[in-house]
């Protein structure tokens, strides 16, 4: 009851401190803003408080919340239990409201030291009252009897267990990736309410300075979040890949290549004060993008296109997602289109040889890969507003675009370095631009001949090693002066890397299908294969049989053993087992074994055969066998060992002979594992083949359905015990650790950018450059 | 007019008609089976596993086996070029990608989606 009250509290606590804020901005009045500060301080804490409570009450499987019934059980250990706080819907958006509130909290005293709190405060307030508003719609303290009300339930209805976590999600990935892709996502909001509070001071330039590190933080977060869902993907979920074009991933590129759009022309505008209403539309869009997004996965619209689960969030949740877009498009879009005869303070258009130009083209080029994927992803839904047919479009489409728009970025990109800010002095870039172009060459030839043949894929390859060549060259002679400002070299550097990564693991990978016999050494592709044996792990939980396959994998002078694994859980009844990638990490390849299914050798010939049904005898196809019943325990009696014991009538049929009867009969035991069958061989006379049976499934609603299991061999012949074959796919991936390298120096490049915009932003220039009008 | 616009808005059309028939050819319909089975081409068919038909993996021609029922109910039988896929047995419906050919529906992926929380009915207690 308290969470619940404490929901509707938090909402009033956010509407109260917008309220304030505006309000002291409209009457220039700084005690409004101290109630508004006040009453967001209490917002925060309040959020910290539901948060902890949730968090308490998975730990203590409280099992009267839906959410927590719903998300948890008493088996998850504790990560997941705290990791079950953001597993659905309700939790994710608590998730996202408490971060975007622990932000405003940080953003508070450094908004005031800028003279930006009111302006900037009353916009991230409206986005507060937004998110609180959500969380009333989708309150996770709902109470279980509430929930299925219509289903008879009452206050004393308390589940004795949760339904769990689906194991897929049982690994340390989820308890990272997801707070950091929407810590990314709740700093967006930082650069949206500095350009709206520029528009509203009527203070176009040094808003850039302001937001600038904020913009550079929340790019470089949610690009890592990003990152660490493909990985995630790679290494456990066994996809085979990091990245796949899904609705899902697509909604968290989508803001992050705005943002880094975006973040360029900032630059642009810091350096030349052009571009300031480019700079308020992305800043705009930017964040609509996210709350777009969020829109895209959460109101279910795109259901049937992606691996992800969506949930139909309920109709009030799905307006308030829907109204939150729409306002802060229209809010967004209005103040600059009301400022914007105020904003043309600078007409003159760059010069084509300068870096401002060249920068700009870039953000463009970057904007037409956001514009294209969010049409891409929305297509579904657009197809279905003009009433065609619903249609899903394929990866090759993301392909193809960004195959046309990549090669574009790190050109535009090597050309913006090899010109100067304002104006560029000939004879330098011409000597840069010959050696770039040398190096550019003789790496492509390199390139090609490691063996590269689509022609796309060189172009591509060339384009990069231009941009990386630039990149290196021009970010050396920088860092030897200060390594402070070598940030956007060390991002670009990143870039190039990732794709070269791509490219490599697109165009050389290799795969094979492998179905591997216990012990037997088996030849795929330059490797032998060998499934070593398995073993059970984690054997303290009773819910779970989680077995580890070993594979040792000889060859290119390496012998090493990884393991895949198995997980049979209760989660869906062990109907089948979730798999998970065994993988050999390398500099130059991964060798990647992802588990497709066992099976026990067949080395009895065993066939299984219904009732009054006919098969043909294995190890001699000229003679028919018809099982024609079953006798029952008590026509047989006990075995000398006690065991019970059953046979199987058969006829035996040859092309000559007439029929004759046979029986076959069998010892049965039962343990754990139910029923075990033992044999006694029986000879079919006239040959040298004896049958067993070896399995009888009994159908209790139909007898004459039930089946019986007869195996073959020779008489006297001596079996081999059946060896179990895991069959698996087997795939070489070659420069697959550039990917990660990539993206990771990306990252630290932004780390390196924001340490040095942080200080720019802190010199007493930017401070005095104007005043606030309070 | 300024050059930039004119030069920025020929950019801006041949990109979106490039992408408009990028678009159109790598668009995949959903359809039912009877719309499938006329089409014959790649298609999309959303329905689920028919549970008392089974299910099968043959190891060595990787290829898995199942029956489907499209949404009004329309039944046939699937063969999946690879392995049984992750949530198979628990999910509440799939989305099958593939085409038809002599009554055999070819899918070269199938999503399993699992069971929406928030419509689930509460467990016994």
């Amino acid at each position: 009851m308290i969470g619940q009250i404490l929901i509707h509290v938090l909402f009033g606590l956010a509407v109260g401190s917008a309220v304030s804020y505006v309000w002291s901005w409209l009457r220039s009045d700084p005690r409004l803003a101290t109630i508004g500060r006040t009453l967001f301080t209490a917002l925060s804490i309040g959020l910290i408080t539901a948060s902890a409570m949730l968090i308490i009450d998975v730990v203590q499987h409280r099992f009267e919340y839906t959410y927590v019934w719903n998300y948890s059980s008493t088996e998850l250990p504790l990560h997941l239990l705290i990791a079950s706080f953001y597993s659905g819907q309700e939790g994710s958006i608590l998730l996202w409201t408490l971060l975007v509130s622990l932000i405003g909290v940080m953003l508070t005293p450094y908004a005031r030291r800028h003279q930006y709190e009111t302006a900037a405060m009353s916009i991230y307030g409206l986005i507060m009252v937004f998110l609180t508003l959500l969380l009333v719609a989708k309150n996770p303290f709902s109470y279980y009897w509430e929930t299925f009300a219509a289903s008879g339930m009452t206050p004393a209805d308390v589940p004795a267990n949760g339904k769990g976590l689906n194991p897929l999600l049982h690994n340390a990935w989820i308890t990272i990736h997801p707070p950091i892709l929407f810590t990314g996502f709740a700093s967006m909001s930082v650069p949206f309410v500095f350009a709206m509070a520029g528009l509203l001071k009527r203070d176009y330039h040094r808003w850039i300075t302001v937001a600038m590190p904020w913009a550079l933080l929340s790019t470089a977060v949610l690009g890592f979040g990003i990152m660490l869902g493909g990985f995630w993907a790679y290494e456990t979920l066994g996809w085979g890949g990091f990245w796949g074009w899904d609705p899902v991933e697509n909604s968290s590129l989508i803001p992050w290549l705005v943002s880094v759009a975006l973040v360029h022309t900032m630059l642009v505008q810091r350096r030349t004060r052009g571009l300031v209403k480019t700079n308020m539309s992305l800043a705009v869009v930017a964040f609509v993008m996210v709350l777009y997004s969020t829109f895209l996965t959460r109101s279910g619209i795109l259901g049937d296109t992606s691996v992800h689960s969506f949930v139909d969030p309920g109709k009030f949740a799905f307006w308030i997602l829907l109204a939150f877009m729409v306002v802060f498009s229209v809010l967004g879009l209005w103040l600059v289109l009301a400022r914007r005869e105020d904003m043309n303070i600078r007409r003159e258009d760059f010069a084509p040889t300068t870096r401002e130009f060249m920068v700009s083209i870039g953000a463009a080029i970057v904007m037409a890969s956001a514009i294209f994927v969010t049409v891409g992803t929305s297509w579904p839904v657009i197809m279905e507003i003009i009433g065609q047919p619903k249609v899903a479009v394929a990866i090759a489409f993301y392909n193809d675009v960004h195959l046309i728009l990549m090669p574009l970025v790190f050109v535009v990109n090597g050309l913006s370095l090899l010109v100067q800010w304002r104006s560029t002095s000939k004879g330098q870039f011409r000597r840069n631009m010959l050696v770039a172009a040398g190096l550019t060459m003789l790496l492509t030839i390199a390139t090609v001949m490691t063996g590269l043949s689509a022609l796309e894929h060189i172009f591509l390859a060339s384009t990069a090693w231009f941009s990386l060549v630039v990149n290196v060259q021009t970010g050396w002679m920088i860092a030897r002066k200060s390594i402070a400002v070598a940030g956007a070299y060390v991002s670009h550097l990143g870039i190039a890397l990732l794709i070269f990564g791509v490219i490599a693991t697109s165009q050389y990978e290799e795969r094979y299908h492998a179905v591997l016999v216990q012990g037997v050494p088996t030849m795929v592709g330059d490797y032998t294969l060998t499934y070593v044996g398995k073993e059970q792990i984690e054997r303290e939980f009773l819910d779970r049989e989680k077995l580890r396959y070993d594979v040792s994998i000889e060859g290119n002078g390496e012998s090493r053993t990884v393991s895949a694994i198995l997980y049979w859980s209760d989660f869906n009844q062990r109907q089948s087992a979730f798999l998970e990638p065994g993988i050999r990490w390398g500099l130059t390849n991964d060798l990647y074994i992802s588990p497709k299914a066992t099976e026990w050798e067949n080395v009895w010939n065993a066939t299984t055969v219904m009732r009054g049904g006919t098969i043909a005898n294995p190890l001699d196809s000229t003679q028919s066998i018809t099982l024609q019943r079953f006798t029952m325990p008590m026509e047989e009696g006990q075995s000398e060992d006690g065991r019970m014991q059953m046979s199987a009538v058969l006829q035996i049929a040859d092309g000559d002979g007439s029929p004759r009867e046979l029986r076959a009969r069998t010892r049965i035991s039962t343990g754990d594992g139910g029923p075990a069958f033992d044999p006694e061989w029986t000879p079919i006379s006239g040959t040298d083949i004896a049958v067993g049976l070896t399995n009888i499934t009994r159908n209790n609603a139909d007898p004459s359905q039930s089946t019986g299991e007869l195996s073959f061999k020779r008489v006297g012949q001596e079996m081999p015990a059946p060896r179990e074959v895991f069959t698996v796919e087997f795939s070489v991936k070659p420069l697959m650790s550039l990917v990660w390298i990539g993206v990771i120096t990306m990252v630290l490049g932004f780390a390196v950018s924001i340490v040095r915009y942080l200080r720019a932003s802190a010199t007493p220039s930017a401070l005095s450059s104007a005043p606030e009008a309070l | 007019m300024k050059p930039r616009y004119l030069i920025g808005g020929i950019v801006a059309i041949v990109l979106a008609v490039a992408a408009w028939f990028s678009l159109d050819s790598s668009s995949i319909e959903y359809a039912n089976l009877e719309r499938a089975e006329q089409l014959g081409s790649t298609v999309q068919v959303v329905g689920t596993w028919v549970k008392d038909q089974g299910q099968s993996y043959d190891a060595q021609a990787d290829v898995f086996r199942f029956t489907m029922a499209d949404e009004e109910g329309r039944q046939i039988p699937v063969v999946l070029h690879g392995a049984k896929p992750n949530n198979f047995e628990i999910a509440v419906s799939l989305v099958v990608k593939g085409r038809v050919e002599n009554g055999t529906l070819h899918a070269s992926n199938v999503l399993t989606k699992c069971p929406s929380k928030y419509e689930g009915q509460p467990q016994g207690v």
